[in-house]
Order: structure tokens, then C-alpha cells, then sequence
């Protein structure tokens, strides 16, 4: 059996992201598998030491488009404890009322993209179109469907009146009876199961030392939601569950996934039929006085902590920003290790990666002295058809 | 409902294959973009296609700012692509790099690394944005001939 | 302070257990504890925080103070966030490794190296991270002194 390795990075149709991974085959499976960052780095820290907090609060949120709110969440509460302003309870709600929202646009986009990498592609179509509802809620709320920008320094910058409010939850009443329906398809669809259990494999222990986050680490089993364990914003005074599951593998994150969206349902109704009067925003000063901050949060990935450094102007001294994913890429290789080609797409997309894609695949055959290019999708193909001719075909469920 | 007369007109004429690439964006215009194939836009039904391979490409789109690290690769892409080729640099970043324009990491705008043909503003551009540009960029071809 | 109960026992623990080498420990608020720590004796801290239960090393915030370059290391049990401090010499800049106590911090580590300068032995052989390939090794992006002219706007044919 000759050594293959294959440079593996996405030219993606519903993942966009670049991480390469460097992938060593011994015929079908994986001996070695490294992660190969950096094609997304476009040099925001130091840009954030020229600009002003406000300015970086833009700057910020373009971290990344799926989860936007969580940096900017993130980034103003490390500016306002720094600035030592009371922001009023109203501005925390609606913040919750977004950082749901988002959990739930987010989820929903992960559950398409899995079930597009499964080769089943009208689960991607159900829930992209479901996700729909949510982004008219965060677009009727906020002005724009990606990138809400509904925090400034201070509070919130718009608030939610009582005919928004009746819109949003009507929607999330319609999302909640087609979740359920998702639930029950992950759940019972045994097509489902066989691709996804016991791939991807990552146990407790592993997850644990390599400091996994988010769905990812509670799949295994490990309880740990920064919204529980270190509440920010009002989440110490809503009532919620942390999901977790114990099957340590892709399906386990599926399920994970599929029942935070009840209980972020669950909250959106909490937050506004439980608005609290007052104000939407406090007043600020442009210079913030000299102190360090840091901060994390539970975004739909997993944690994403912040540290922020002022010096008493009114541009930040120091801004970092460690996302989710770049926590759980070590847990990745791990679980693609030992693993078969053909789960390679659905391991790579079940951490939910937030990084940004595009190249092909090289695989060259020593042996035979001949170099072939793949790219996802073909990858992609040929991991479903493989699972064709072990019985699981989803073209059958229409 | 003049846009869906045109549109229907010339898919008959041409079905424009697009190929999407991402050169270091936060993804919010990459899920705009995957978000036309979806129910609500389904630029499919105009004969739109998304391809992987840049060989059976007629338009590239291109997101993002340009990374350093993405600025090769993009434009191997689009040598690779047979004639007619066209590109379409979404979103602010890809009109001037955005909100990224000053940044060390990035080489700000799309025409810095290829010729554009249609820039499409916005952040994140909106599906219907995208869909309008691709008539327009087909429009104006049609005109020339 | 009975209200921080569990922010004081770990600095003071922390203080005891690391006599001399810890300076500046504070209790901010609920859930942070920041302290200075002498550089040589951090894959130590580092085991004995995993140890006292702060098992995830959560990222590792490099800086430039002029003088000296370090790092700020955030350990954290998902309840509390534990801050420590290492600095070193910015004539000759390194710092000790954690990635046998925390093999998550390999990208964190790379860091470190690619954008102050700080050398970080033993780390395994690997692709740099996060600068792209071409980009010159002896030049630090995050440091004060490094600052970025943008070039003038060129179409490409």
C-alpha cells in the first residue's frame, strides 16, 4: 500500500472556507492527517490599534459573517467594562435577543451544509429556506440580514418595538414546528445515522486536552457553555438547558445542534415577552481610561474570547481575537486520523469552521509516478457514492 | 417583473455557469452568494449554475479582500478559465477591500490581482444584488455583440 | 472580599505556591484573577493550573511594552479566567513552551513567533501561522515599531 498524501483544501460550493489540510493515505485511510491555517489572515490586530473603538466595532464584526454578533458582543462588553458605564438591562436583552438569532441562523446554516456534504441535498435546501424566517427577523430588527451591527458603544442602537416583537415570534413559532421536524429526521433517518455515527470520532479525554470547544466538546459529554459556566449579557436569568451528548462523533454533534435550537427558542420567547423598560444606550466617552479586559462568549461555534488593552486615548493599545474554530482545528486532526477518506468532507464540516476556502486537492501516487487533481467536489461525490454502495443513499428520501 | 422578462429571455440565449471563490472573507457575501440557489432566490430556475471546477466557468465570483496568501491562487483560477470569461468582485471588499482597505494582510480590491467586469456593492451583498449583476454583466455583453 | 471566595483562594494559592516569581496579583472582578509571573517558571504554573483544575489554555495574547515583549497566557476552567503575565527582553526575545502541559496551543505558540518574534522552542516542524508563506520572516507585524504603508492602487490587466 503506497503513501498518498493529499494537500486538502476546499474549493468549496456550501463551505466557504481555506484551511488546508494535509492528509497521508494508506489506501483508503487516514494515516496522517496536519492543519494548514492562515489564508484568512488579513491583518485585523494591527488595524485595530489605528482605529478608534468605534471604528474597530466595525472592524470587528467582520471577523466573520456567520457569527458577527459574537465578536462585537464580545469586543463592546470588554469596552464598556473598561469604561466603567452601566449599560441599561433593555440594551443586554436585545443583545441576548440577537446573540439567539444568531445561534439559530448559524445552526440552521450548519445542518444544510451537513446535510449538503452527506449528499443530502434537500435537507440543505429545507433548512436554507427555513433559515430565510430568521434572517427577515434580524433583518426587520436590525436593517440588515448579515452583519446586524445593533451594538454601539454604550447599548444598542435601535430598539424593538411591539409589532416587531408580535413578527419575530411568529416566525420562531413556524421555526419551532420545523425543527422539531429536523430533530426527528436526525434522530430516526437511519441514513442519516450511518453516515454519520461513529465518524469522526473524538472522546472525552481528547477533547478535553486538546481544549475543544463548543458543539464539538459537548458531543463528547463535556457540560461546559459559557453561558452557563461565566454568564454574560441576561443569561443568568433565563432558564435553558445545556445539550449534551455522549456518542463522541458527527452524529452527536448533529443531535447537539438540532436541540440548542429549541432551547434558543426557547429564549428568544423569554427575552421578548420579558423585555426590561429603560433606555437602549448609555453615553461614552471617546477615550477610554488605561486597564485590560477579557471576555468570553458562547457563540454558536463554541467559545470566543477577547482581550482588549486601553491606554487612555481613544484607540485601542492592544485588540485580540481567538474565534472558536481555531480551538477546536487541533481536534480535527485527531479525529481525521485512523478515519477513511470518505469522511473526510462531513468530519472537516461537523466543527462547524468558521475560515474561508479554496484549493484543490493533489493526490500523487508514488508508485505510480502520476500526480491527480481533486477538488471538494469531487471529493465530495466520491464519499457519497462510496456510501452509495454500502446501502446508504439518500436520493431515495427525494 | 421586466428583470424576470430579460432574465427568461436570454437564459434562452445563454445559462451562465459561475464559479465562487472566497479570497479571505468573513463569509457573510459567501453565504449570500449560496443563498441565490436556495428556494427563496433560486437563481437556478434562470439557468444560473454553480460550478466547482474553473474550466466549465463563464463568470468567476469573487468575495473577499485578497488576502496575500489567496492572491496566487485566485489568479491561477482565472487563467485557468476559457474564454469568455467574466468576474464579478462582490461586496465592499471586493470593490476596495472594504472595511479591510489599510489592513497588511490584504491587497485591497479585486482589480488589483484581476480585470473585474461588474462590481457588486454591499455588506454582505444581497442575493437579489448578485442576481442583478449577473443580468447586467450579461446585458452588457449582449449589447456589445 | 467574601464575595470573590474562589477568585482570592487561587491567587492566593497561586502566590504560595509560586513564592517570589509571582508579582501583581489582583482580583478584578468575579471570574478574573490577573497576576505577573517570571517567565522560566511557566510550563510549571501552566502544569499546576491544569492540575488545580484550569484545564483549557483558552489563547495566549502577545504584546509589545517597548522595553520587553511577552505575553499574556488565559487559562480558564470555563468559570474563572486566570491572566498570567510573562515578559522577556526585546534584544533577544523567548519564551518557554506549554504545548507538553497544553497541546492545544500550537497555533497560539506559532503566534507568538510569527507576529512578535518570540522565539518559542520545541515546537514541531510545521507551516508558519498566521503570516502567508512569502512573507518575510524578520519582520513582526504586531510590533509598535512595524507599521504598514499601503501601496498605491494598481489595476491589473
Amino acid at each position: 500500500m503506497s503513501k498518498i498524501t493529499i494537500p486538502f483544501g476546499p474549493q468549496h460550493v456550501a463551505l466557504k472556507e481555506p484551511e488546508n489540510f494535509m492528509l497521508v493515505l494508506e489506501g483508503e485511510q487516514i494515516q496522517g492527517a496536519t492543519v494548514n491555517l492562515g489564508y484568512n489572515h488579513r491583518g485585523m490586530e494591527k488595524a485595530a490599534e489605528e482605529r478608534t473603538y468605534l471604528q474597530d466595532l466595525y472592524l470587528i464584526e467582520r471577523v466573520c459573517g456567520i457569527c458577527s454578533h459574537s465578536h462585537t458582543t464580545c469586543y463592546i462588553t470588554n469596552v464598556e467594562e473598561l469604561a466603567k458605564c452601566e449599560t441599561p438591562k433593555r440594551a443586554l436583552a436585545i443583545r441576548t435577543l440577537f446573540a439567539e438569532l444568531e445561534r439559530v441562523h448559524s445552526h440552521l446554516l450548519w445542518l444544510g451544509v451537513a446535510g449538503y456534504e452527506m449528499g443530502f441535498e434537500t435537507l440543505f435546501m429545507y433548512t436554507w429556506r427555513d433559515r430565510e424566517q430568521v434572517l427577515d427577523c434580524l433583518e426587520l430588527l436590525s436593517g440588515n440580514r448579515v452583519h446586524y451591527s445593533i451594538n454601539t458603544i454604550g447599548g444598542v442602537r435601535r430598539d424593538v418595538s411591539a409589532e416587531q416583537k408580535a413578527e419575530v415570534l411568529k416566525r420562531i413559532d413556524y421555526l419551532v414546528e420545523r425543527t422539531n421536524y429536523y430533530i426527528k429526521l436526525a434522530t430516526e433517518e437511519p441514513t442519516i445515522f450511518a453516515r454519520t455515527s461513529k465518524v469522526g470520532m473524538l472522546p472525552p479525554e481528547e477533547a478535553l486536552r486538546r481544549n475543544a470547544v463548543g458543539p464539538t466538546a459537548r458531543a463528547a459529554g463535556i457540560a461546559r457553555d459559557v453561558r452557563k459556566d461565566d454568564p454574560y449579557l441576561i443569561y443568568n436569568e433565563l432558564d435553558f438547558k445545556v445539550i449534551t451528548h455522549n456518542t463522541n462523533d458527527v452524529y452527536g454533534r448533529l443531535v447537539v445542534r438540532a436541540l440548542e435550537l429549541v432551547e434558543s427558542y426557547k429564549m428568544i420567547k423569554q427575552v421578548l415577552n420579558g423585555l426590561p423598560e429603560g433606555p437602549i444606550a448609555v453615553k461614552v466617552p471617546m477615550r477610554i481610561a488605561p486597564g485590560e479586559a477579557v471576555n468570553h462568549y458562547e457563540a454558536p461555534r463554541g467559545e470566543d474570547i477577547h482581550y482588549l488593552k486601553s491606554n487612555g486615548t481613544d484607540k485601542p493599545e492592544r485588540l485580540k481575537v481567538r474565534a472558536p474554530t481555531l480551538a477546536n482545528l487541533q481536534s480535527v486532526q485527531y479525529m481525521l486520523e485512523g478515519g477513511w477518506m470518505a469522511d473526510v468532507p462531513l468530519v472537516i464540516a461537523a466543527i462547524d469552521p468558521c475560515m474561508s476556502c479554496t484549493d484543490r486537492a493533489v493526490v500523487w501516487d508514488p508508485k505510480l509516478g502520476k500526480k491527480q487533481t481533486y477538488g471538494w467536489a469531487e471529493l465530495r461525490k466520491m464519499a457519497i457514492e462510496r456510501y452509495k454502495r454500502r446501502g446508504v443513499d439518500f436520493s431515495r428520501l427525494g | 417583473m421586466k428583470i424576470i422578462d430579460k432574465l427568461i429571455t436570454w437564459s434562452l440565449l445563454k445559462s451562465p455557469w459561475i464559479l465562487h471563490f472566497n479570497s479571505g472573507a468573513c463569509n457573510g457575501c459567501d453565504i449570500e452568494i449560496v443563498d441565490a440557489l436556495t428556494p427563496r432566490y433560486d437563481v437556478e430556475r434562470f439557468g444560473i449554475v454553480q460550478k466547482a471546477v474553473p474550466r466549465h466557468a463563464d463568470i468567476l465570483v469573487v468575495s473577499g479582500p485578497v488576502t496575500l496568501q489567496q492572491a496566487k491562487r485566485l489568479r491561477t483560477i482565472y487563467d485557468q478559465m476559457p474564454e469568455p470569461k467574466f468576474v464579478m468582485a462582490v461586496g465592499a471588499c471586493g470593490c476596495s477591500g472594504g472595511v479591510f482597505n489599510g489592513c497588511y494582510g490584504v491587497i485591497p480590491g479585486v482589480h488589483q490581482t484581476l480585470p473585474v467586469s461588474v462590481y457588486v456593492p454591499g455588506c454582505p451583498v444581497r442575493p437579489e444584488a448578485i442576481i442583478d449583476a449577473v443580468v447586467k454583466l450579461i446585458q452588457s455583453v449582449e449589447g456589445k455583440k | 472580599m467574601s464575595e470573590f471566595e474562589n477568585e482570592e483562594k487561587i491567587k492566593s494559592a497561586l502566590e504560595a505556591k509560586f513564592k517570589g516569581a509571582v508579582t501583581n496579583a489582583v482580583v478584578q472582578r468575579k471570574n478574573r484573577v490577573w497576576a505577573e509571573l517570571e517567565a522560566a517558571r511557566l510550563p510549571e504554573a501552566a502544569a499546576w493550573l491544569k492540575a488545580e483544575g484550569y484545564d483549557y489554555l483558552a489563547t495566549i495574547t502577545g504584546f509589545d511594552e517597548g522595553e520587553n515583549l511577552g505575553a499574556w497566557y488565559h487559562f480558564t476552567d470555563t468559570h474563572q479566567i486566570v491572566n498570567l503575565k510573562v515578559k522577556t527582553p526585546r534584544a533577544n526575545p523567548t519564551l518557554p513552551s506549554v504545548l507538553a502541559v497544553y497541546p492545544g496551543a500550537l497555533s497560539y505558540e506559532r503566534e507568538l513567533e510569527d507576529m512578535f518574534g518570540i522565539k518559542v522552542p520545541g515546537l514541531p516542524p510545521g507551516r508558519r501561522y498566521p503570516l502567508p508563506d512569502d512573507f518575510p520572516t524578520d519582520q513582526y507585524p504586531l510590533r509598535k515599531d512595524w507599521k504598514f504603508v499601503q501601496p498605491e492602487d494598481k489595476e491589473a490587466k
